[in-house]
């Protein structure tokens, strides 16, 4: 029996209609067969994305509706790929839709190298990526810090670690908000995050967190191609990691807190994971303020890692710093305080977005000036043996999603269902002969992170581009991925 | 089914896990090992640390997800894997429940070639410890990797 009713909205969005204790309706972005697989999820599995979309909508405050990008799949309490946004005043804060990683997201830096001088060589730089960037369980970082100093990282993020020497200052122009958004207060931070952390700015982490050389394979939208920089065959290397042990304490330490805070403000509790404070209540203030240190912690980690990207290629091809450039960078599980049009009217609203990317689209003032007539880039990591997708925002992806777009593929299979099914040593033999290198810290990890795994990263680009919510501009195929 | 052991559970994108014994404190002892599990190879590995974790939580669920979580920050903190863990105490005082254990482990550099995935957290979502009968407990969560 289905606990969750859709409807055909068009060929790509469907929708829960607002229904009991729903403040707003529910909004998914899906094909027929995605949104079967959904329902059959829905009926048969104890933790389902669809019944997350719709407690979402029942949220306080929630404003046009509880969304969900193509690559859902069930979180805790939000869904993965899921967007919620919020009146300040009448609205809450709710930890499910940050997660325990924090400001999780993408660095892509474009290599002033040709596909074919890196191809050549793709087993050395693997190699010279994987001795550099600190990756794997309980790997440090090489930026010594003191404990008191991991709170300038808390509030200045990544202009403090470049002022550390972790070039370069013109990075900061293309990471969103400038690497370092303001109201972090590491006071809200616990101590054993700090200490968790101090010794971690500038490792990548372990699980689905990954370095990948990759290569412009095709161009979907030449101008904005162009605004970018990039065209066939342009080498690019991305970054996915976020606020690592810091991020995943601060999760840990705020979900009683934002428990108790349920209790006390009378919001209903959905899911044992969906806690919410009142966004100006002293609860969600210090939660949203702790939120904003872990932001600017995986800014600065990020910053470090793009360094050791640097020194990983000048080891192997002799280049200067600055023919690694940073293309953009983007976190996809965030809080961000932003003004949107409701019932057309501009307001400012918290906007949750968990495993969901901001995709503003052209004209907006938060987008960097040389990409502003175009919109910003949306970087959407795939597998590591089949696609990656650079999208722009859509002014329909402003009105519809808050401007908000996919941030991968999704996960289609379990981690237990990919271990029974794959062998990491097989996945590497079987991606080189591809001509697709991969250096990893865990082998079955590798299984658990199969590109058969996810679902069809062309398949969810399309959705959303079919919905006008996303375009694409190009698909991005690796040469060569280290795993964390 | 044996009087107490352990196992992991399919999530859409995480791991689930699930510990059974005779005690709440067999349980936890339990759910913990499969946590440990997923972290490390621990199998003929000789423990040579000792770490203390004590906990509180609201209810014994609210207290399986605290003791979890101290395992990870503590773990993590000291550079340690874990490969077991003894509860002490388990009980209620004061209208919460609390928990001391002590945890074996050995220095991540010595468990390098079997090193499996990052732990992240142990989530509240889907979590419960319940006597299925009595003397059967079974603690169960959803850890986030």
């Amino acid at each position: 029996m289905a606990r969750v009713e859709v409807k055909k909205v068009h060929d790509y969005l469907w929708e829960i209609p607002k229904s009991g204790e729903m403040n707003v309706p529910g909004r998914i972005y899906a094909d027929q067969e995605s949104i079967e697989f959904l329902l059959a999820e829905e009926k048969s599995k104890e933790w389902d994305a669809l019944l997350q979309v719709r407690n979402v909508a029942c949220l306080p405050g929630i404003q046009k509706a509880s969304l969900a990008m193509a690559d859902i799949h069930p979180g805790y309490g939000f869904p993965i790929g899921g967007v919620g946004a919020f009146d300040l005043d009448a609205g809450v804060v709710a930890i499910a839709g940050v997660g325990f990683d924090i400001n999780c997201g993408v660095r892509t830096m474009v290599v002033g190298l040709t596909r074919g001088e890196v191809e050549k060589r793709r087993e050395e730089i693997a190699d010279a990526l994987f001795r550099i960037v600190p990756a794997g369980i309980g790997s440090t970082g090489s930026l010594k810090l003191t404990m008191k100093e991991i709170d300038e990282v808390l509030l200045r993020g990544a202009p403090y670690v470049v002022e550390r020497g972790y070039e370069a200052p013109e990075d900061l122009a293309f990471v969103e908000e400038g690497g370092v958004v303001e109201g972090a207060d590491p006071s809200c931070v616990s101590a054993m995050a700090k200490e968790r952390q101090f010794k971690q700015v500038g490792t990548l982490g372990s699980g689905n967190h990954y370095l990948e050389v990759q290569y412009v394979e095709t161009v979907y939208d030449e101008k904005a191609a162009s605004a970018y920089g990039i065209a066939p065959g342009t080498v690019l290397v991305s970054i996915h990691t976020g606020s690592r042990a810091l991020g995943h304490q601060i999760g840990m330490d705020y979900q009683s807190v934002l428990q108790r805070a349920s209790e006390k403000y009378k919001i209903p509790v959905r899911e044992t994971e969906l806690v919410a404070a009142p966004i100006r209540s002293p609860e969600g203030e210090r939660y949203i303020a702790a939120v904003k240190a872990g932001i600017n912690c995986a800014f600065a980690n990020r910053q470090a890692i793009a360094h050791l990207v640097r020194k990983a290629f000048r080891s192997v091809f002799g280049l200067d710093g600055r023919d690694v450039r940073t293309l953009y960078e983007v976190g996809h599980n965030n809080l961000k305080f932003e003004r949107h049009l409701v019932n057309g009217l501009e307001k400012e609203l918290l906007v949750h977005r968990k495993g969901a990317t901001r995709a503003f689209g052209p004209g907006s003032a938060l987008v960097p000036e040389r990409y502003r007539a175009v919109g910003q880039p949306v970087l959407v990591g795939g597998t590591m043996g089949t696609s990656s997708y650079i999208l722009v925002g859509t002014e329909r992806g402003m009105e519809e999603t808050f401007g908000s777009a996919v941030h991968g593929a999704g996960r289609r299979k379990s981690r237990k269902q990919a271990l029974r099914e794959y062998r990491g040593e097989a996945i590497i033999k079987k991606l080189a002969a591809q001509g697709i290198t991969v250096r990893v810290h865990s082998k079955p990890g590798v299984a658990e992170e199969a590109p058969g795994a996810y679902k069809d990263v062309d398949n969810v680009v399309a959705i959303m581009e079919g919905a006008g919510i996303n375009r694409r501009v190009v698909r991005l195929k690796p040469i060569a991925c280290i795993k964390g | 089914m044996a009087l107490r052991g352990h196992e992991t559970i399919d999530h859409a994108a995480d791991m689930g896990i699930r510990g059974w014994g005779r005690t709440p404190a067999e349980a936890f002892e339990e759910v913990a090992s499969a946590m440990f599990e997923i972290v490390v190879n621990g199998r003929g590995l000789a423990p040579s640390r000792e770490i203390r974790i004590s906990r509180e939580g609201d209810d014994l669920t609210g207290l399986l997800i605290e003791f979890l979580n101290g395992c990870i920050s503590e773990a993590d903190v000291s550079g340690t894997v874990l490969v077991e863990v003894t509860i002490g105490v388990l009980g209620e005082r004061n209208g919460k429940w609390y928990v001391e254990a002590t945890a074996l482990g050995v220095p991540v550099a010595d468990a390098r070639d079997r090193l499996l995935v990052e732990v992240k957290a142990a989530a509240r979502y889907g979590a419960s410890v319940l006597e299925r009968e009595p003397g059967a407990w079974v603690a169960r969560c959803v850890v986030d990797l």
